[in-house]
């Protein structure tokens, strides 16, 4: 298993550094230049490629660029904030698109997880309709309209909570957005939830478990559950890198400074290096991610081990 | 460990000859189950397939909204006089009314507005003397028919979520199975690919493709798939490493099989069930992503629409005219249920753990 | 030279942009400096923002919001008074030579918040760091091309050290300034950003973290900083109680807000969450009526440029004039903008030049009525003979458009008004982000563009120099002697001497460019504003400085 773990661990390191040579190439494929006023002449163009050194074969660019990160620079912000290093807008951002991320993350896998089982154990009964109809309207529902919706009933009309983001009261004003966030969560692990356990509830070894006189919580969480969480933890682990990694809407409805909204603006103003740095954080975070949901198959399902352990 | 999965493989003789008696076991509620091994007799696959389903009463409501859906969508533009592009801004903004419905008190045009001086009621046809006017859903902000737009979009989305969601299919199940059964270095190396495709923010890769090719459905079905593939190929993975230990896998090797013919014949047809409900997911998912790109500006070009891009328009008039935003909407959460519903059905019809009980 | 001299060689070509729009324009916002009777303790002013605050650094900053940002905190030799005419800041006094060529200043004792005096070195290092090779400002061309401040254009390209640009610090109070030639509205550029002072010795000491929190920014206007994050969606100033100026300030503060989403932002200003912001043109009939709802004058002009050099169809000039006169665009801005912008029939948009007679450069609307105007019968008549003269019967055209909401649904409408008029034309529309929408345009790759050009500076000439033969901005390549010679003319020729003939032959520039199609100007963009009755004095420009806080009082 450790020698397993090193060698992933080795392999995403090799990884990480195709996906920045990647994203490198991407970059130059991006139409437009984060210096592309109109009012510009072709003179002054020039001048700040050179500045910036984005006059440089792709090449040497790269090197550059990783030579740098090496040291822990990530370039400056050419456009959103000028000049001002990648790290320190990030480590502005990231945390809140961290936390917004993780509260959705959490509340819509619990909520997901309570309703499938339901629907799960009381099969084609009302409840499972309802767990059915819930759980679809949050996928039903974009969640930009879903957001206006909150900030409109919850926070215009009954001032329960901030419509906006604010740093004052972080955690008051996360809830709306948390909330919106996590409704596609939910409804994923709701259905993904029900699905795997009907199907492990079919299988011959619960009628065996069941056979044996093993039953009620027991019967459902040790035999069931566990091994109905290893698709759910598939379906889950990309979901909180693009939780964790902020959403675009949400952010903007919200007013959230995070890096989803700040992902955005970079495409759209070809803030190569804040593309590069975020879509870089986002591609270690998913590899480690991936990494960690690969690792955790091998303790919740034994044959999976055995199968690595082989390879 | 081994042993209870070894009993998988043959209890069925057993279970049907033997009549337990009550005090034996609790009775698992699996009574439908039973009465198909009553008539036991030789049923094709399919017709078994679709006997369950139809008994499935959920599943067929759910199959029925399709239906009614995409007949909605291919023959509803062309009820009224009215086309999805054509603009009459004199009779823009105007509520649903609907002619009969008018008399009851709903549907007359009337709507509430939000101003800053208060709610008002408001009747557009009348202010404006447009007495013989009626439009069903309402009109949008250019005096474009709600109705035509949304039966519009609807077979926008539907033709474009569906041809995505199959092509991510055949795409991603295949490269799951394949990397799930070998295993070992192709795994491997097939995983770091999907890696690398899958960690780069979909948006940047999107946003790349749509900027150098044109705007338009093919780009965007080619951006869905792209990224949409990869999630089957996960489940289709997960599916083969935890089947690909079980015993019929190694009968059937033992037995000469070659590899293709374990993955698509053997292991497909018992991962189809949760394949099939990723499908599922698929459409919705990929109808979202069409709406979320219609979001950042990247959608359907205008004056095209889809239902993703009607409840984009819809959304920044979703406190002036909310009832611009509620047609397509509606439309949008009942294709979304009644996928569910019958992806449920045919789950449940398919799955060939219950066949064999 | 005194100053009245001055007074009046400025007035000849100087703004005067007081901004209207539509009907509802107006009132409040502008008169309210006089009105203003200071009110009694004072709060904070909450201001919507659309896009965060790009760069504190006012020789980087190259965008509205910086701008506005930057001139709270900041206080140039000039200022902007409520007309937009530049009245004094840090400079108390000045003269300028005989031949206009030298300006000197001579600065009032101002401190910077770190309690060191402003002085004319300030100037002499901002100045040259805007020119600097090394720092490439965006804006450099403000001091050379707008400027024409001596070695500027030099030092930009790298042929003279930056030490030489033609400014000095006499001592610590006075300021020399030499230009190459007379620039009429120089004054003026001394409230833009780009012409700010930096402190020396303090920008050294912070290095390269200038501008990236409160404490590593000087303040020697109004307001001081004191919560600013990098990209920040929150941000406040409070009241500098050193500011030369401190008793005129009535605001304890000002508070910004970045809300992307216009219903949130008006829902928040009916909440009493903000004091000011911006609404889109759909929400406009949920606000009508309201007294607090305004429009402000943008000072953009919209409008549809043909690529007539590369594209067969639209090198005919009646196709071009079938075009333009196919659209209404009363119906425009009325029906479907509805943010009180004003439709455009001229190829200068309203209110920011002011002629030598005293009126509005383009406020006779009607003046090219034969060449731009609505007429879809004669619409009809000349796509007719240009479809004749083709040999064509049906004509695909496509038009790329930026992907903002505005540009869209003009552009849908644009479409339809075509399609219905034009028998046989098909109109695709491409959106596509705004970069590379100035991209395809600037390469040459389009067919129509649906685009707009805001002025940089208040005279006729920053739109009608655009269409000249070879200029970079001249995107349809079309190319006219007669035209060109005018331009040149009255930019560097006797006419440019001539206030009112110049007037007269940009008039004459302006037809030509009417009657050869070369642009089909739309509208004159306004913003929606909503402003709280609460609050006067607050100062909107279409030009510089969007906004002005300075003088704003809010009430309790």
């Amino acid at each position: 298993m450790k020698k397993y773990v090193a060698k992933r661990v080795i392999t995403a390191v090799f990884t990480l550094l195709v996906i920045l040579l990647v994203l490198f190439i991407l970059m130059q494929l991006m139409p437009g230049s984060p210096f592309n006023d109109e009012k510009l002449t072709a003179d002054q163009k020039a001048a700040l490629y050179a500045k910036y050194g984005l006059d440089q074969p792709v090449v040497i660019q790269f090197g550059r660029y990783v030579l740098n990160m090496l040291r822990g620079d990530f370039g400056v912000s050419y456009k959103i904030s000028k000049n001002t290093p990648i790290a320190q807008l990030i480590a502005v951002r990231l945390p809140v698109s961290i936390a917004i991320g993780g509260y959705a993350v959490a509340l819509g896998a619990l909520v997901g997880l309570i309703l499938g089982l339901i629907a799960a154990l009381r099969r084609d009964t009302i409840l499972d309709t309802l767990c059915t109809v819930i759980s679809v309207i949050g996928v039903s529902v974009p969640s930009y309209v879903f957001a206006l919706a909150l900030s409109f009933q919850f926070g215009y009309k009954w001032h329960l909570f901030p419509m906006l983001y604010n740093t004052a009261e972080a955690l008051n004003s996360s809830v709306l957005p948390s909330v919106s966030l996590s409704m596609f969560t939910m409804a994923s692990i709701a259905r993904f939830t029900r699905t795997e356990m009907l199907e492990v509830m079919g299988s011959e070894y619960m009628l065996l478990a069941e056979s044996k006189g093993i039953s009620g919580g027991a019967l459902i969480f040790r035999h069931a559950l566990r091994n109905a969480l290893i698709p759910i933890i598939t379906v889950l682990a990309p979901l909180i890198v693009d939780l964790m990694t902020g959403s675009l809407v949400v952010e903007k409805i919200f007013s959230i400074p995070g890096v989803g909204s700040l992902l955005v603006n970079a495409i759209q103003s070809n803030d190569y290096n804040v593309v590069i740095s975020l879509s870089f954080i986002y591609s270690a975070l998913y590899i480690a991610i991936m990494l960690v949901v690969d690792i955790l198959y091998g303790i919740i399902d034994p044959r999976i081990r055995l199968a690595k352990d082989d390879a | 460990m081994f042993k209870k999965k070894k009993a998988a493989a043959t209890p069925i003789a057993a279970v049907n000859t033997y009549v337990p008696v009550d005090t034996d076991f609790v009775l698992k509620d699996n009574v439908d189950d039973l009465e198909i091994d009553t008539n036991f007799k030789a049923q094709s696959f399919w017709k078994e397939v679709s006997y369950r389903f139809f008994r499935k009463g959920s599943a067929v409501f759910g199959m029925i909204m399709i239906l009614l859906i995409t007949v909605m969508a291919i023959i509803g533009p062309s009820m009224n006089n009215y086309t999805y592009s054509g603009q009459i801004l004199a009779e823009k903004s105007l509520a649903p009314r609907v002619p009969g419905l008018e008399n009851l008190g709903i549907f007359d045009g009337s709507e509430k507005m939000n101003t800053v001086n208060g709610v008002q009621v408001v009747n557009n046809y009348k202010d404006k003397g447009l007495d013989d006017t009626y439009y069903w859903f309402g009109s949008d902000n250019f005096g474009r028919d709600i109705w035509t737009r949304t039966w519009h979009g609807a077979r926008v989305s539907l033709i474009i979520a569906v041809v995505a969601a199959v092509i991510d299919m055949i795409i991603g199940m295949s490269y799951g199975l394949i990397s799930g059964y070998f295993g070992g270095k192709t795994d491997m190396v097939m995983q770091r690919i999907l890696e690398i495709a899958n960690s780069i923010p979909r948006l940047v890769i999107v946003t790349l493709l749509l900027l150098v090719f044109k705007p338009g459905m093919l780009t965007i079905i080619i951006a869905l798939m792209l990224t949409e593939w990869v999630g089957m190929s996960r489940i289709a993975r997960a599916e083969m490493l935890k089947l690909k230990e079980q015993e019929f896998v190694l009968a059937s090797r033992t037995l000469g099989a070659g590899s293709f013919h374990i993955i698509f014949r053997e292991v497909l047809p018992n991962i189809i069930g949760p394949i099939i409900t990723q499908v599922m997911f698929s459409i919705p998912t990929a109808i979202f992503t069409e709406a979320f790109l219609s979001f950042v500006g990247l959608g359907i070009p205008v004056p095209q629409c889809s239902l993703g891009s009607l409840i984009s328009d819809g959304f920044n008039s979703f406190t002036t005219h909310p009832y611009q935003i509620v047609a397509p909407i509606l439309v949008m959460a009942f294709l979304m249920l009644s996928f569910n519903l019958v992806a449920d059905g045919l789950r449940e019809a398919l799955d060939p753990k219950m066949k064999g009980m | 030279m005194k100053k009245s001299i001055l007074a009046l060689v400025l007035a000849m070509t100087m703004i005067a942009g007081l901004v209207g729009c539509g009907s509802s324009g107006g009132g409040k916002a502008e008169d309210s400096t006089q009105a203003a009777a200071p009110a009694a303790g004072g709060s904070d002013l909450k201001v919507m923002i659309e896009t965060g605050v790009e760069s504190l650094d006012p020789q980087v900053a190259t965008d509205g919001t910086s701008f506005e940002f930057i001139a709270n905190y900041t206080d140039g030799l000039m200022q902007m008074d409520a007309d937009g005419q530049p009245i004094p800041a840090i400079a108390e006094s000045y003269e300028v030579s005989e031949d206009g060529t030298e300006y000197t200043f001579h600065l009032r004792d101002a401190k910077w918040s770190n309690g060191t005096p402003v002085t004319a070195a300030d100037f002499v290092f901002a100045w040259q760091r805007a020119v600097d090779p090394a720092l490439s400002s965006e804006y450099s061309y403000m001091l050379s091309d707008i400027g024409q401040i001596a070695n500027a254009a030099e030092i930009i390209a790298g042929e003279k050290d930056k030490s030489e640009l033609g400014v000095t610090a006499v001592d610590d109070k006075t300021l020399k300034v030499v230009l190459n030639v007379p620039v009429s509205y120089f004054l003026s550029l001394m409230y833009f950003p780009t012409y700010y002072p930096m402190n020396e010795e303090f920008f050294n000491s912070v290095g390269d973290n200038y501008g990236t929190s409160a404490d590593t920014v000087l303040s020697n206007g109004a307001f001081i900083v004191d919560d600013y994050t990098v990209a920040g969606n929150a941000l406040h100033l409070t009241k500098n109680p050193d500011y030369w100026d401190a008793d005129r300030v009535q605001l304890s503060g000002i508070s910004y807000q970045v809300i992307q989403d216009s219903q949130q932002a008006l829902m928040s200003y009916q909440n009493g969450d903000l004091d000011t912001t911006l609404i889109n043109g759909d929400q406009v009939d949920q606000v009508q009526g309201s007294e607090e709802f305004q429009a402000i004058g943008a000072g953009y002009l919209w409008y549809v440029s043909p690529n007539i050099d590369a594209v067969d169809a639209l090198k005919n000039l009646n196709i071009r004039m079938a075009l333009t006169m196919a659209i209404d665009r009363e119906t425009i801005t009325k029906d479907v903008l509805k943010d009180g912008s004003n439709p455009s029939y001229r190829a200068v948009p309203m209110d920011f030049c002011t002629g030598p007679d005293g009126k509005d450069f383009s406020e006779d609307q009607e003046m090219h009525k034969d060449v731009c105007s609505f007429d879809a019968a004669k619409a009809a008549d000349f796509w007719k003979k240009g479809l004749e003269e083709l040999g064509m019967d049906s004509l695909e055209l496509e038009m790329i458009v930026d992907d903002d909401d505005a540009p869209k649904k003009v552009s849908t409408v644009l479409k339809e008004q075509w399609e219905t008029t034009l028998p046989g034309l098909t109109v695709t529309l491409r959106t596509e982000p705004k970069k590379q929408r100035v991209e395809d345009m600037q390469d040459g790759n389009f067919q129509l563009a649906l685009t707009r050009w805001g002025p940089d500076y208040a005279d006729p000439m920053t739109y009608l120099g655009m269409w000249v033969t070879g200029n970079d901005n001249n995107y349809g390549l079309w190319s006219n002697e007669e035209y060109d010679a005018i331009i040149t003319e009255c930019t560097i020729g006797k006419t440019a001497m001539d206030a009112e003939e110049r007037w007269a032959e940009l008039f004459k520039a302006e037809e030509i460019v009417l009657n050869e199609a070369v642009i089909f100007p739309i509208y004159g963009q306004c913003n929606a504003e909503m402003l709280s009755s609460k609050v006067t004095g607050i100062e909107f420009h279409p030009v510089a400085l969007n906004r002005v806080y300075k003088n704003a009082v809010k009430s309790e």
